[in-house]
């Protein structure tokens, strides 16, 4: 059959591209652009001010992966992850369970208060959080002293022990929520007919929630967790707001580390915008990495 | 070997310092309307453009912002403009001003961030010079005091393009004090500078009669510039003589061009503030609170001592009116004279006007009313030693009273103008737009030996030091690369006199 020239297939779905034209318009400037300058920039010895821009090569990157605090602030996001991502999960799978049940006639309500704090700023949530997590008059001490759990108010952000768990506690508060949402709409995709014959087959409780229910939605579980595990890497206003990377870099992740390094230099000299391109090239890379293997983990268990 | 002179303050030498003040209030022509929420702002030298406009003004706030709050309002009023102003920590200054410089929506008037070379800014063409509006600028500059304005610092190519009202003989690390926990501790430090050991036993002894509900120290610990401040002045004070200012000022002895973050002073002072810790005697929260929020808990009676900058004055004065607090020089360390701190020449809270400003007319009248007596009068009588107007005839006839006057008596006493390299080579500037203060820098090492996070403070403060000394000469390497004509040898001034002030004749004399 004779095949019609490029022109004339795009003259024929000329009303298609037109209608993608807009978006891919906004794509391109707020997408495409700021990823190709950053990789550009990256390559450059550019306080990001100047008109002086040297061009240096890759090394930029040499320093970075040459840069222990680069590497500290690396693994402390992916520590981060590990910490806050699991726990959602399984909290927000929980409470959705429970207020799956249409016989719990207040799940509505509990439904709103969990969500309520997703949908606070958070630049408010981290800053409100100093003052509870404060050591003196704080609620969270307060609390601990006049039950005697403590004798003495502990410096929860202030502590380079407590300072991580701390934030991550309330990164998990502030995003439960979304979590619970997202399995609530997972575990209302199982036709009540599965559960009425489960009950007719005798199964269950454990039996009904391992071998059937979780089963239908263990796709949804493996985007919820993709979702969770990007979010999770991406919590730099919460940071900033709450301890600004501190103390002594002890919650310093990644996205503060390029903050730092391309706009604020507490020391006071020149920022280095080439600098925290390639930091931030480098760690999109890796985050970029990670979703894929997520992807092609979603891929295989579908294939299941 | 010359003998050290010991630089004490009493309460005599303060109550001199305020009866003279008041003397010179009184024999002075004060003017009428010294400040009755009213300014007698004259017209303008010359018609300013009538099509008005909104004139957006950016700085760091503090009392500042409590002048320019009661000031702009009349202003406005009088020019027919509206004036929106921000004031801001330095911490956000130092984001938002390079952000806005960068997306061309920089306010019209406003400050650098911290440490960025001025140089740059006029180089890159930020910044427009203050010459076209204010209206005969030569007379004008003529009435500041000598050193205020230079080449290299606040003036380029013949023409001045940052103003300054205010000077920068001050001090942000003095020891201020609850007079309450203080005398119960058996402590006077009117009667003299304290040493470190007092200051450690009347640290102790507030927080064993706090019994839990109040400490003997307190600090903003998680803004770290004020860890590094501490130590810094704590070690020019103990006689680890060193410039102040940026990064190539900063830390170095002017005599032989070298870093002193490794100094015996240094690590006294930074060992000073571990024992405070180890003691038990410092508040259990201040890693986690910055410095303004220390100084709140203060008046609250959280602490008994806290080592600060005069802004904590009128902050105090408007937020706590009752409580009583003192001031005083910082401490020295045990055995020591107190030995004198050093300050550069020129102003500070320079201000530039952005060059894409359309409202140069108006900033300009401002600036230059500000300059004059009237308008410096009017800046202390609401600032005080926060800011100190830098015009002294000025600052005399505001008849400051209290612990400004004090502050501003005990600044005169303590404080020199020491050498500044700028001033000596501009290529200098060169050096400072290309020097990146090392990771982890002097005031995050101390923030991390305070923590625990890191150990040993000699290591520490040894390693700190190399990696200075290796940033600069990094620095000095690239500005020569660039065609810079600069050596270290323009950091060394053998002819300076850590006693007396290095005025103009000894740049000659080099």
């Amino acid at each position: 059959m004779h095949k019609k020239p490029l022109s004339k297939q795009i003259y024929d779905a000329r009303w298609c591209y037109l209608f993608v034209l807009p978006c891919s318009i906004l794509t391109g400037m707020f997408v495409i652009y700021p990823i190709g300058m950053s990789w550009y920039f990256s390559l450059l010895d550019w306080s990001g001010f100047t008109k002086e821009a040297k061009f240096i090569g890759l090394q930029n990157y040499y320093e970075a992966v040459n840069d222990e605090f680069f590497w500290d602030a690396f693994i402390r996001s992916f520590i981060f992850m590990f910490g806050t991502v699991p726990v959602k999960i399984v909290l927000g799978f929980i409470i959705a369970v429970f207020l799956n049940n249409q016989v719990l006639k207040l799940a509505p309500f509990f439904r709103t208060v969990i969500f309520m704090p997703v949908v606070t700023a958070i630049a408010i949530i981290g800053i409100v959080m100093t003052f509870v997590f404060s050591p003196f008059n704080g609620p969270a001490n307060k609390f601990l002293m006049s039950t005697n759990l403590t004798s003495a108010p502990i410096d929860f952000l202030g502590n380079p022990d407590t300072v991580l768990p701390t934030v991550m506690g309330v990164y998990v508060w502030k995003w439960l929520g979304i979590t619970m949402m997202y399995w609530l709409a997972a575990l209302q995709t199982v036709p009540q007919d599965v559960y009425d014959a489960a009950k007719i087959d005798g199964a269950e409780g454990y039996r009904l929630w391992v071998h059937i229910i979780l089963p239908i939605v263990l796709p949804f579980a493996i985007v919820i967790i993709l979702v969770e595990a990007v979010g999770a890497l991406n919590v730099f206003p919460l940071i900033e707001t709450m301890t600004a990377g501190g103390p002594f870099f002890s919650s310093e992740v990644m996205e503060i580390y390029i903050f730092r390094t391309a706009f604020v230099t507490d020391s006071g000299t020149m920022p280095r915008l080439g600098y925290a391109c390639a930091a931030g090239v480098f760690w999109g890379v890796a985050v970029l990495f990670i979703t894929v293997l997520q992807g092609l983990w979603m891929r295989r268990t579908r294939r299941i | 070997m010359k003998k050290k002179k010991e630089l004490k303050i009493s309460r005599r030498t303060v109550m001199k310092g305020a009866l003279a003040a008041g003397a010179m209030m009184s024999a002075g022509s004060i003017p009428s309307k010294l400040f009755a929420g009213e300014f007698n702002i004259p017209d303008p030298l010359k018609p300013l453009p009538t099509t008005g406009g909104n004139m957006r003004w950016i700085d760091s706030g503090d009392m500042k912002g409590v002048f320019w709050k009661k000031l702009f309002p009349e202003y406005a009023a009088s020019r027919g403009i509206t004036i929106e102003y921000d004031g801001l920590p330095w911490k956000e200054i130092n984001k938002i001003v390079p952000i806005a410089i960068r997306n061309g929506t920089v306010h019209d008037v406003f400050q650098l961030p911290i440490g960025m070379d001025p140089g740059v800014a006029v180089s890159e063409g930020w910044v427009q010079p203050w010459d076209d509006y204010i209206e005969n600028i030569d007379e004008w500059l003529g009435a500041f005091p000598s050193g205020v304005y230079l080449p290299g610092v606040n003036q380029f190519n013949g023409k001045t393009y940052g103003t300054c009202l205010t000077a920068n003989k001050r001090t942000g690390t003095c020891l201020l004090y609850s007079e309450k926990y203080m005398s119960e501790a058996g402590y006077d430090p009117q009667a003299g500078r304290m040493t470190y050991s007092e200051i450690r036993d009347a640290a102790k002894k507030i927080t064993k009669n706090g019994n839990g509900q109040y400490y003997g120290w307190i600090i903003g610990g998680n803004q770290v510039n004020r860890w590094e401040d501490v130590v810094h002045t704590f070690g020019q004070v103990g006689g680890a003589h060193s410039g102040r200012g940026g990064f190539t000022n900063r830390h170095i002895n002017f005599q032989n061009g070298k870093f002193q973050i490794a100094s015996d002073q240094y690590m006294e002072a930074v060992e000073l503030l571990l024992q405070l810790k180890s003691d038990g005697s410092a508040f259990p929260g201040v890693m986690s609170m910055n410095a303004p929020q220390a100084r709140a808990l203060m008046p609250q009676g959280a602490a008994g001592m806290i080592f600060q900058g005069p802004w904590c004055i009128g902050v105090w004065g408007r937020d706590a009116p009752d409580w009583k607090y003192g001031i005083a020089s910082e401490p020295v360390p045990d055995g020591k004279e107190a030995q004198p701190l050093y300050i550069a020449e020129g102003g500070s809270n320079t201000f530039w006007l952005s060059a894409n400003s359309t409202m140069g007319p108006f900033a300009g009248d401002l600036i230059r009313f500000m300059g004059t007596e009237q308008g410096q009068i009017y800046w202390a009588q609401t600032v005080g030693a926060a800011d100190p107007a830098v015009n002294p005839d000025a600052v005399a006839k505001a008849g400051l009273t209290g612990p400004s006057a004090q502050a501003l008596s005990m600044f005169a006493e303590n404080i020199l103008v020491g050498p500044n390299p700028i001033v000596r080579n501009k290529d200098v500037g060169i050096v400072a737009a290309k020097s990146r203060v090392p990771d982890p820098s002097l005031a995050l090492v101390i923030q991390g030996l305070y923590t625990g996070q890191l150990k040993g403070v000699e290591a520490q403060l040894k390693d700190c030091n190399q990696r200075y000394e290796d940033a600069l000469d990094k620095a000095v390497e690239e500005a020569r690369a660039d065609g810079a004509n600069v050596t270290r040898d323009d950091w060394v001034f053998p002819n300076w006199d850590v006693y007396s002030n290095y005025g103009a004749e000894k740049y000659q004399e080099l």
